[in-house]
């Protein structure tokens, strides 16, 4: 697979053969350093790796109506008029079950490929949704840190890869994709993800183009271990400039668009999606996947989850979409013959209050559920549902980590050491063998 | 008071005020400021007026027809209650989906109505600090049409963020507080005594007056008590109290025990000494760099705090200090996507945009006018960069300048073209720019790049650095558009190859910087 560093080698002086190129061009690029090469080309973004999928559902998912603990009476009592009865659920134990608006979640449990982790949360948690995303997309409590948990990721074990070892189908980069080095790349619309030029002397603007925005040389990273940060969301490089930046987020463009419109292009599916966001966004990863892309993790979001205000109608929909774009993409997958490739994990920020508000909507609370999906999964139900009486503040006190949950997906599934990712060592949970 | 910088300056240093204060402009308006001193530049920035007509008001906008508008609606809700009291339920069901589809359609209209006069005026105003205020208001007290589905709300706040743009803070935040927009927004309007929802009481301590960390969960808690009760008359728009949902008891709330109501609790707040330091940071965020330091934080706390909250003077402090003319500032902000294009259509002298575009551009860019993503407004600086919005960045210029106008067919065998033609989105987003590009006519290059200025590729591309980036660039941009000039020059250099000139000037991560 091509690094970046092949890549300004081959195509700017494989390409400006067929004209002059300027003085600059020519010596940025020839004083290349060799002995670097061989950083560059790992082996760990390889196109039959394993696939981690990120969603996010923003806004704070009602954990309590997503998995319902509808055998508690005091969950009815809290929730006199958005509770879930049994008829309304999915039963998965005697004591919880899932919202019915996720028939196809409800099938994956029954196969054994869906893992549904109760009780996810964090010490001394946060309410704020800036905050408390920033903790989970970071994973650190203490909200200082300005690398995300899956730059860190990709600063840590896949040095010199491709900028597109991950992808956010968003168009703003996910706190979670900070990195000193290698944030990964965005793009919302394959088809727009180029550079557009006009006139008849198209290769030639390019070529201009791609001079104009490469940085003057590349730095090596010193050490691979060290990640010596700065404040700020998005990462970046301590004492990196505006400019510094400009230019590598360039560089990155540039090189990852060449690739993915070649192969985004490659894969047609028979499967059909929904128009919603997340469908959409789910169908991109789908095709990107099929086409060979070298990413590990894809980063999707679905959001509407803060539900203050007359809930029940609005968060069922939202998980009816979520089920139907999930189910959509794992057929697909499927087809493709990719679909033991790929995990995916759900989080949100914080689950809500157990009582519900005046307005039959539910405030801002602490421990929620999270999903993990694939054929790679070992289905069950982990952690222990937190119970509705004994609360914090009106609140569920939290019986898994969040980070117990990425150390077992960086551990088991993406096959590289936690430690140095989340800065710590947290109990793995077995929903991967 | 910060340590000041001198009278004299260069035009360097008035581009510079003139992109920060404002939105840029063209080579002859930097001249103009830049004629005026330092000190009279700034005040004909501080001063600028404008009559509330020069941008007018889409008419569902104006008080007057809105308060029609709102009667009318009533009034139709109360016939297609009678209409359809006797239908069966299906038709009920039915008439009464069609009535709200009708609504929405016409605010997602409203919507873009409103979307589309602000950036007008931003475009066109005599006053551009007034503006890039309340583009700043707008961003810290955010709302968006996304759960504020009444255009006509956002509007009336629009018009209250402008009449204080420049005034005080604790006004606006009082305010704000009976903002029907934001009551909506942050769940005012649903709030009630025994069950009080915490959403306002929370933002307006951790995001509009103290920060995190300066209040406890306690103080939002007992808060939230005191913003319970208040209601919006749909009619008017007007903030009533409601008698029996507010919580008239005694509340606890930094250490001290009153009956607070709402405004007592935002009085309250500006008794913290945390409410001096959060605007000064903001300001100095937004107008002049990332990271401010600690003393120059502390110089303008004390100034807004000596000055009662005003904004005029710690706007008038900023601009006159020697900080801010740093030339580790100058040229070293990474441009919003509605300053990049404002700023861009200034700079090409573009009066009349095109609008449509300009829209979707602002889509792709991250920054839509009215739908800041969350409560806590736009992620500013390199929060606006990634892969994908860069691209954008470039394709929107490549658009405005016609450097990309495909002159050849569309489906040239370009590999382009095979790309993703199942994906509808992309293709209706394709056939949309062809379309939008056939109609728009470009910038007038006869006018700001005369022909005699072509022939000598030197000079013209010191002229459009002037114009662009209005400051000196580095010299292996510079010698990188010379070359590329002059591999055009062999023949006529034509409005099509300016505009693909100013196409890759723009392309390039300098351009990115204001």
């Amino acid at each position: 697979m091509k690094t970046r560093r092949d890549f300004l080698r081959s195509t700017v002086l494989g390409a400006s053969a067929t004209w002059t190129v300027p003085m600059f061009v020519d010596r940025t690029f020839a004083d290349l350093d060799l002995g670097a090469r061989d950083l560059a080309t790992q082996a760990v973004t390889g196109k039959d790796d394993t696939i981690l999928v990120v969603l996010q559902l923003a806004g704070g998912n009602d954990g309590l109506n997503t998995l319902a603990p509808y055998a508690d009476d005091e969950y009815h009592r809290a929730r006199p008029q958005i509770a879930k009865n049994e008829k309304q659920i999915i039963k998965l134990s005697d004591h919880v079950g899932l919202n019915r608006s996720m028939p196809f979640l409800g099938g994956l449990f029954k196969e054994g490929n869906l893992g549904v982790i109760q009780g996810v949360g964090y010490p001394n948690p946060n309410r704020s949704h800036f905050v408390s995303t920033s903790i989970w997309e970071t994973a650190d409590l203490s909200n200082r840190s300005s690398t995300g948990w899956i730059g860190r990721y990709f600063d840590n074990a896949c040095m010199g890869a491709d900028p597109t070892v991950g992808i956010s189908l968003n168009k703003t980069q996910p706190e979670a994709f900070g990195a000193t080095r290698n944030p990964g790349v965005c793009l919302s619309s394959p088809g727009l993800y180029r550079w557009l030029h006009g006139g008849g002397e198209k290769a030639q603007a390019e070529e201009f183009f791609a001079s104009l925005n490469s940085p003057d040389q590349e730095e090596e990273p010193v050490d691979g271990s060290s990640i010596d940060m700065l404040g700020g969301k998005v990462g970046g490089i301590e004492g990196e400039s505006n400019l510094a930046f400009l230019e590598r987020v360039a560089m990155d463009a540039r090189v990852s668009s060449a690739k993915v419109l070649e192969l985004a292009a490659k894969h047609r599916t028979r499967v059909k999606y929904d128009g919603t966001p997340i469908a959409r966004s789910l169908n991109m990863v789908s095709r990107l996947i099929a086409g060979g892309m070298p990413t590990r993790v894809y980063y999707v979001s679905h959001g509407g989850f803060d539900t203050h205000n007359r809930q029940v109608n609005s968060h069922d929909r939202l998980l009816g979409q979520l089920d139907s774009a999930l189910k959509s993409f794992f057929s697909d997958l499927k087809e493709q013959g990719n679909s033991k490739r790929v995990v995916l994990m759900t989080f949100s920020e914080f689950g809500r209050r157990v009582a519900e508000n005046a307005s039959a909507g539910t405030d801002h609370g602490r421990a929620s559920c999270q999903f993990i999906l694939g054929e790679g999964v070992k289905g069950g139900l982990y952690g222990s549902h937190p119970s509705l009486t004994d609360l914090d503040k009106g609140d569920l006190k939290h019986t898994v980590d969040f980070r117990g949950v990425y150390a077992t997906l960086l551990e088991k599934w993406l096959k590289t050491p936690s430690k140095p990712v989340l800065g710590g060592d947290f109990k793995k949970l077995g929903f991967l063998g | 008071m910060l340590p000041t910088a001198p009278d004299k300056w260069s035009i360097f240093e008035a581009s510079h005020l003139l992109r920060r204060a404002g939105f840029g402009g063209s080579p002859a308006e930097v001249r103009k400021l830049h004629a005026m001193g330092r000190k009279g530049a700034v005040e004909s920035l501080l001063d600028a007026q404008e009559s509330r007509n020069a941008t007018p008001l889409p008419d569902w906008a104006e008080r007057e027809t809105a308060l029609a508008n709102s009667r009318k609606a009533m009034a139709e809700l109360r016939e297609i209650r009678e209409e359809t009291k006797d239908m069966s339920p299906e038709r009920r069901e039915q008439t009464l989906r069609t009535k709200r589809q009708q609504k929405q359609r016409t605010n997602r209209r409203h919507q873009v109505e409103a979307q589309t006069w602000w950036f007008q005026k931003l475009l066109k105003t005599e006053a551009p600090l007034r503006e890039k205020m309340v583009i700043f208001w707008h961003d810290h007290f955010a709302t968006s049409f996304r759960k504020v589905k009444q255009p006509v709300l956002l509007m009336k706040q629009n018009e209250l963020f402008r009449s204080e743009a420049l005034g005080s803070f604790k006004t606006l935040t009082h305010e704000i507080l009976r903002d029907p927009a934001m009551m909506l927004y942050l769940d005012v309007q649903t709030s009630k005594k025994g069950q009080p929802n915490e959403n306002f009481a929370r933002e307006v301590m951790e995001l509009f007056t103290l920060g995190e960390g300066n209040y406890t969960e306690q103080d939002i808690k007992e808060a939230a008590r005191a913003f319970t009760g208040y209601k919006i008359n749909r009619l008017n728009g007007q903030v009533r109290t409601n008698r029996r949902q507010r919580d008239l008891g005694e509340k606890t709330i930094f250490g001290r025990t009153e009956k607070f109501d709402g405004p007592g609790v935002v009085d309250l707040l500006f008794e913290q000494p945390a409410v001096t330091r959060m605007i000064p940071t903001k300001l100095w965020e937004f107008f002049v760099a990332d990271n401010p330091p600690e003393e120059g934080i502390s110089a303008l706390a004390r100034s807004f705090e000596a000055a009662e909250f005003q904004i005029k003077p710690l706007l008038r402090e900023i601009f006159l200090s020697k900080a801010f003319y740093d030339p580790k500032v100058i040229r070293n902000q990474i441009k919003s996507p509605i300053q990049y294009l404002v700023q861009m259509l200034k700079e090409l002298e573009i009066g009349s945009p095109p609008v449509g575009q300009m829209l979707a551009a602002q889509q792709d860019l991250g920054q839509v006018l009215f739908m800041p993503p969350n409560v806590a407004g736009w992620d500013w600086g390199k929060g606006w960069i990634n892969t994908n919005t860069l691209l954008s960045r470039y394709n929107t210029a490549g658009f405005v300048t016609k450097g990309s106008i495909e002159s050849r067919s569309a489906n040239d065998g370009d590999s382009m073209s095979m790309v993703m033609m199942d994906d509808k989105m992309t293709q209706r987003r394709m056939n949309g720019i062809k379309r939008a590009n056939r109609r728009w006519a470009g910038p007038d290059y006869e006018q700001i790049v005369p022909r005699p200025l072509r022939e000598d590729p030197e000079k013209l591309v010191d002229a459009l650095i002037l114009r662009f980036f209005q400051a000196p660039l580095g010299a292996k941009e510079r010698q990188a558009f010379i070359e590329y000039a002059r591999s055009k020059k062999g023949a006529i250099f034509t409005n099509k190859e300016t505009g693909e000139l100013c196409h890759l000037m723009m392309s390039t991560p300098q351009y990115q910087l204001a």
